[in-house]
This record gives C-alpha cells, structure tokens and sequence, in this order.
C-alpha cells in the first residue's frame, strides 16, 4: 500500500511540475499586454515601461519562471499587479470559501444524488424512479446563472431566508455563513446530483440484477442487508470514480456560482485575474487548482484501493 | 444643472430618469455600516499609482484632495483653504492648506506633506499621475501652511488636476513607513480611515475620529464590495445585503424603480463614448503618425458619411432606453469650464447626404469596415445598431467583439479600423482632449495629427481667461469634429441606486458616490 501510495505521489509531483511550465507559458500566451490592462485608462509610455519593469515583465520568458518557481517554491507566490496584496494572501482568503462551498455541493450532491438513485432503481418502473429521473433532467438542464438568480430572487428577496450574497467564516458566524452557503451549494451541487444520480441509479440496476445479489436474497438476507450491504457497496465503486471525475466540474462550476453570490473564492478571483492580466495571481491560483486537482486524483485511486483492494494489488504489480 | 433634493417617490419613473438628482438632504442619525456595491474590485490603493475609476469613489471616502468639484462642476477647494493664486505669467501657483487637518494615522496636514505628496505622484516609477503633473518643476514650502508651485510652462488644467487623484495628500509618516505597500496601509485626510482589504471581497473604511468635520460624519462604516454584475447588483439592493449600488446600468435602473424601497441619484457624467477610426496610426502610440491606405482612413469624406448615417438619438432609444445623452464632442456640455455642445445640436441622421459623399469620394461601395467592440451587451447592442444604420449609406460593417486588455493592446498598435473609444471624463476640458488628439498624444490611438489642434491645446493650457479659452475648445472641438477621426455617440449618465432608507449620500458630475454626509435617515 505503502509503495503504491508512494508511486502515485511521485507521479503527481511530476505532473505538478510540468503543469507549471504549461501555466506559465500559457498564461503568457494570453494576448492582452498586463501592463496595458493595469494602466487602464492612465496609459502613458513611462507609465507603462515602470509597470514592465516594476513586475519583471520585460525581462527573458526563462528569467521570468526561474524566478516564479523559485519563489514558488519558498511558498512565495508573488504580489498581485493589480491591487499589490500578496497572491498567497489572497489564495488564502479565497480557498476556504471555494473549498466550503465545494464541500457543501458535494455533500448535497452525494446526499440527494445516492439517495435518489438507490430510490430509483430500487423502485424501477414506478412514480419514484419517474420522478428521480425527472429531477436529475432538470438538475442537468437548468443554466446555473438562472437557477442562482431565481433562488435568490425566491429565497433572499420574496421570502427572505437566505443572504442573497456575501461570506462569513463558518468559525465568525455558523449561522451567517449557512444562511449565505445554502443557496451556492444548491446551485453547484445541483448538477452533480443529477450526475451521481444517474450513476447511482446504472451502477445499482446493475448490481440489484448480478448473481451475488441473487444468492444473497437466495440465502435469505433481508431487503436491506441486499441492497445496502452488497449491491450498494458494490455500485459505490462507480459512483466515487464519478465523483472524483466530477470534483473537477465543482471547482470550474463554482467560477459562476461564485460570480451570482458574490463569494470571494477562487472563481471570482481568477475572472478577476484573467481580465487585468494579473499574471501572478494567475498563476498562483492555476497552480493550486493544479495541486488540488492532482490531489483529488490521488485520493481518489487510494480510495479505490480501500474500496476494492484488487486495484492496488494490480497496481502494485 | 438643475438640483433636485429631497426623497421623491420613484414610482413616477419619467419625472424621475429625467431630471437629475444628485443630493439628498433629508435628515440623518448617527451610527450604522454602509455597503456600496462597486461594478468592479478597484486596483491600488495608492492615489500615485491607482488607475481604475472605481478605485476613486472609494478614495472618495477617505482622501480628501487640495479641491473638490462641487454639484455645479465648479473647482471648490477642500484641503486648500482658497482657490490659487496664480502668477501673471501663469508660471507660479500659490496656495494655502487648512490648519485643522489630521491624517488617519494622526500625523498632522501641513505644507511639507502637500509638497511630499505632488512631488510622489510627479517621480514615482509607475506614477499614473506624472503626465498630468509633468509641467510641475518644483513644488515648496513656503510656511507651516503655504505651498508654492513652480511651473515648466502656465498650465490652467492644473486646479482640475489637484481636484482628482493628484490633489490627493497622503500622510508623510505612512510614506516612510510603507513605501510601495502604502496601498495596503492608505493613510489620507478624510471622513474614513482605511481599515481592511481583502481582494475581490471588501474594503472596509471605519469613520475616522482625526477628521477635521468628524462631527459631521454619521456612519461608523463603510463597505466597498465589488459586484460586476448589473443584475446580481440590483438583486442585492433588492435584497437589502447592499444598501447603494454604483454604476447601474439603464435596464437595471429602469427595474429598480418598480421597487419601491429604492431611490435613484443620477448626475450627468464628463465623459464620452464613440467609435474611433485608424487615421494614421500604423507604427503604434506615440510614432509618427502615417498613411493608411483604405476609403476610410484616406478620405474625410468617407468618415464623414459614415457618421451622418448612424442615428445617436436611436442608439440611445433602443439600447440605453433613452436614459443616456447623445453627444457628438469631446467635452460635456455639463462641464463647466467651455461647455460642449448640447445633444440637441448634435448632426441628425442623413441617409442621402452619406451617399452623396461616397459617390463624391468615389470609392467602391459597400465600404468595408471592421468595427471593435467590447464584450459587453451594450456594445454588442451598439454594433448591431450602428451594423444597420450604416448599411443604409453603403457600408458594410463586421463586428469583431475583442476582450478589453486584448482591444487596448491591438488598437494602441494600430491594429484596427474602428473601435469603440470611450473615456471617463475629466473637469477641465483639456483632460477630454489632450491625450487623445494631440499629434503622438499618450492615448491618440487614431494616429490623428493636425498641427492647428496641436496649437490649440497648447493655446488651450495656458488662457487663463475662461471666455478665450471656451472659444478656443469651441474651435478645437469644431476641427475635430470636421476630420471624424473620433465619432462621439452619447455619454453616460452616473445612476446610483440606492436603498430609500439611505440618506445624505452625494453623487456629482465626476460620478463618485459621496459618503462623508451619508447614514440612515431619522
């Protein structure tokens, strides 16, 4: 287990590696001169050549990632162009905002995802499965920009339950941050309850028509023990690499979410970024994305492994 | 300019959009937060080194500049104690400075610091305010309290210069101590201190107990939070998680006025919005401006026809609802040093005229143009309309919508036809058109160059007399407008929206939302 975990770590550390030759390189790609994009409308030729050198952004492409990944690696990430706060400063504000509501979604997408799908399938061919089905179609369809506004125009304006924007730290105000998370959460976790449900749902039906399933009720074990011990441990397989697969669409997806609410996470500070040419900020929040999506990879093949121990047997091989 | 006080119903929205409503007197009690929503995060807090417009409503909130502009558009001072006296020869400005100012770390106003302060936006590298003060050779003081200003040459332009982010003095203590970082620990004179940023999020200012007119300041908070959305913005007023929001768009205003728990404020801004055209920009800003070889940018008479087919009244009819104000020259006619033109003199549409002047011209019908326009809905809207007018004089118009750091990249180059060329505005007349008119000016990307405007802006800068220089930008303006190489459209109007439980706020001509009077009313 050991030296595969190892294996694994290795690997992604390589990637990491490679990520930030491709980010660096890609971001300055990007057309759209940074120093043009921060002077703004104050642009004068002086101006613009003591942004240059001010950020090192005249200097040799090579010049400037050794100093990156120099710095990068002390656990400096630079000062942003743009408000001149540190960017791991500002990563630092934004990850857990991003990282709650992530958690949240996902805790409401596994949630009503797993319980609808077992519903369903379980339930085949009955009002139950019809409208599971129904609800995942519509958690698949609806634009996130359009469910965030009709929630917040139904649930903080109509009847004013929830905030209809800002955060508070779970730790300052658990109540505060609840009312403010619940309507994100919805709007991102939405889609992927649809998609676990979906999955849960196959991989269930699958499971509730194989062999061990049919010796188990064979064997007599109640209605329960069946599909909770043996046909729904054996489908979760599919639903976590699902999952996993899926963690990915949560962070990209909360760039909007983060937009409709107002949430000072990693979307809106890479949106931010992006249109002022923030390079630093840029590549700091691109390079932790990076990070904790190969994280994410890695702790979902360990857990495959715990699942189901013939993957780290082959694996390890 | 008409002013409106008071708390007027919004329900009649004609009387309401119409008019402008800049104050609002009502009576205010002591205490609570304000958050204003921005339409976008502003950059440094630094008044050397900030660029946004946005970033200036927040200093609006805790630094006070030399002058103020009042609700007429009139230089007023506010840290100077009178306006400055200045030599015959326009080369020496004189001016005295309050004695009862404190900075918000404590340290007391005086002349040194306003010399500190104008020489720091003059060398600062990276300085967004050293082409603006770069006819400033010396700046001294001349007592506790008395500031002496030599100049390189007279420059009237400099009272509305020290009325924006240059007159800005900031506290020499907070200098020493934080250099660069000084944007993260802004200390001024103003009704609110700094208190914290956190990026993308908030900036909080708290009221400030050193201020010179603390008693007058009502709130004990103000909160800054960047919403770019116009919709999501109006959803939070609505909401009451925001109690103003800047920057409102006219579909939202027109929203907002169904609810009756909000309240309008809208003055007329100093800028403009328009379509420049590639005259003679081929090497990029700042070169030597050349030739082009297409009907466009070759014959006046193309451009020329190419304005009198679009319809500024229609733009401003289907796309801003008619809350905005056709223009067709670089200064406002709001302003008060050398109006511009009405909206009502503005060129009609004039179909047959355009057409006339291509067969004139002779040139190959229809006239390909190639039009950049932001990635915003209003210009994207703009481009379509302009896209049919013009088709109905013989044009053929692409739109190429191109992201705003991408757009200023290629249209500084030189690498466009037409763009959508818009500018904020600025009190003195000479702030609308140096920059962009003047041969090799820092924002001339229209590669425009004619000697007689180049005379007339320096000529410009240095009348004192304000009859003399109205006619000598009324003339300007007629040059420029006679060559069509920037097509002035409209300009917009500054709508802030704001809860009705809100008063005291200020929102003037240079579209900042004042909150020094500000609170929740009794």
């Amino acid at each position: 287990m050991a030296k595969y975990v190892l294996t694994r770590v290795r690997q992604s550390l390589i990637t990491l590696f490679l990520v930030s030759i491709v980010v660096f390189a890609g971001i300055r790609a990007l057309p759209g001169d940074p120093a043009l994009a921060l002077a703004g409308e104050e642009r004068s030729p002086e101006a613009l050549a003591a942004i240059r050198s001010e950020y090192g952004l005249d200097d040799n492409i090579v010049i400037q990632y050794g100093r990156f990944i120099g710095h990068a690696l002390q656990g400096d990430l630079g000062t942003s162009s743009r408000t001149g706060l540190p960017v791991a400063d500002a990563i630092g504000e934004a990850l857990p905002v991003t990282l709650e509501l992530a958690a949240l979604a996902l805790l409401l997408a596994v949630v009503l995802g797993i319980g609808a799908g077992v519903v369903a399938a379980v339930r085949r061919g009955k009002p139950a499965e019809w409208i599971a089905n129904a609800l995942a179609l519509l958690g698949l369809s609806i634009p996130t920009f359009w469910l965030g506004i009709v929630l917040v125009l139904a649930f903080a304006i109509a009847v004013p339950v929830f905030a209809a924007s800002g955060y508070v730290p779970f730790g300052t105000d658990p109540v505060d941050n609840l009312r403010r998370m619940v309507l994100p959460a919805i709007v991102l976790g939405s889609g992927l309850a649809a998609v676990v449900m979906r999955q849960t749902r196959a991989a269930m039906l699958d499971s509730l028509s194989a062999d061990y399933v049919r010796t188990a009720r064979a064997k007599g074990l109640s209605r329960r023990e069946v599909v909770g011990g043996h046909a729904l441990r054996n489908s979760l397989v599919t639903v976590v690499t699902v999952l996993g697969l899926q963690l990915g669409h949560l962070i990209s997806g909360a760039v909007v979410t983060e937009q409709i609410f107002v949430l000072p996470g990693f979307g809106k500070l890479t949106i931010d970024a992006v249109f002022t040419r923030d390079y630093a900020t840029l590549q700091g929040v691109v390079l932790v994305t990076s990070f904790a999506y190969i994280f994410i990879n890695l702790l979902v093949d360990v857990a495959y492994s715990v699942i189901d121990p013939r993957i780290r047997l082959g694996g390890a091989r | 300019m008409s002013l409106t006080a008071g708390c007027g119903s919004l329900q009649s929205s004609a009387t309401e959009v119409g008019g402008e409503r800049m104050t609002d007197d009502r009576p205010v009690r002591d205490g609570g937060t304000l958050t204003v929503a921005l339409n976008a995060d502003p950059d440094k807090l630094d008044p050397t080194l900030a660029q946004t417009l946005v970033g200036r409503t927040v200093f609006a909130g805790m630094c006070e500049k030399l002058y103020d502009t009042d609700a007429d558009g009139r230089i007023v001072p506010q840290l100077a104690t009178a306006r400055p006296e200045v030599s015959a020869d326009g080369r020496t400005v004189t001016f005295d400075v309050r004695k009862d100012a404190t900075f918000s770390d404590g340290s007391k106003l005086d002349a040194d610091a306003v010399v500190t302060s104008l020489l720091r936006h003059r060398d600062l590298a990276g300085s967004a305010r050293a082409t603006e003060l770069a006819p400033l050779k010396s700046a001294r003081a001349t007592g506790p309290y008395s500031v002496k200003l030599t100049l390189k040459q007279a420059y009237v332009p400099l009272t509305a210069v020290l009325a924006d982010r240059a007159g800005m003095v900031m506290s020499p203590a907070a200098l020493k101590k934080y250099g660069k970082n000084f944007t993260n620990h802004p200390s001024c004179v103003g009704p609110f201190k700094f208190a914290e940023r956190v990026g993308g999020d908030r900036i909080v200012l708290t009221k400030d107990a050193h201020y010179y007119d603390a008693d007058a300041v009502h709130l004990d908070k103000v909160v800054y939070k960047p919403i770019p959305d116009g919709s999501v913005r109006l959803a939070n007023l609505r909401s009451g998680d925001v109690q103003v929001g800047d920057q409102m768009g006219p579909v939202d205003v027109k929203s907002a006025l169904t609810d009756g728990k909000l309240q309008l404020f809208n003055s007329p801004s100093l800028g403009y919005q328009g379509i420049g055209i590639n005259v003679g920009n081929v090497k990029g800003l700042g070169a030597k401006p050349g030739t082009i070889d297409s009907p466009l940018a070759r014959d006046v008479r193309v451009r020329e026809a190419f304005d009198l087919a679009i319809d500024r009244d229609l733009i401003n009819k289907v796309v801003f609802q008619g809350m905005y104000e056709p223009a067709c020259g670089p200064v406002s006619p709001e302003s008060a040093i050398a109006p511009g033109a009405r909206a009502s003199q503005c060129p009609k549409r004039d179909v047959a005229a355009a057409r006339k002047l291509l067969k004139q011209a002779g040139v190959k019908t229809p006239v390909r143009i190639e039009l950049k326009t932001s990635t915003t809905p209003e210009w994207s809207r703009i481009g379509q309309v302009v896209q049919a007018m013009a088709k109905g004089a013989g044009f053929d118009v692409t739109l190429r919508p191109t992201e705003y750091a991408t757009m200023l990249e290629e249209t500084d180059a030189g690498q466009y036809q037409a763009f959508n060329s818009g500018w904020s505005g600025r009190l003195d007349p000479d702030g609308n058109i140096a920059s962009f008119l003047q041969t090799r000016g820092a924002m001339n990307a229209y590669g425009y160059s004619d000697k007689k405007v180049d005379a007339l802006i320096a000529r410009g800068r240095t009348e004192s007399d304000t009859g003399e220089r109205a006619k000598i930008y009324d003339e300007l303006a007629r040059r420029v407008n006679d060559a069509h190489a920037l097509i002035y459209l409209y300009r917009q109007k500054n709508y802030v929206v704001a809860g009705k439980d809100v008063a005291g706020l200020r929102v003037y001509g240079d579209g900042l939302i004042r909150v020094k009077d500000a609170g929740y009313a009794k």
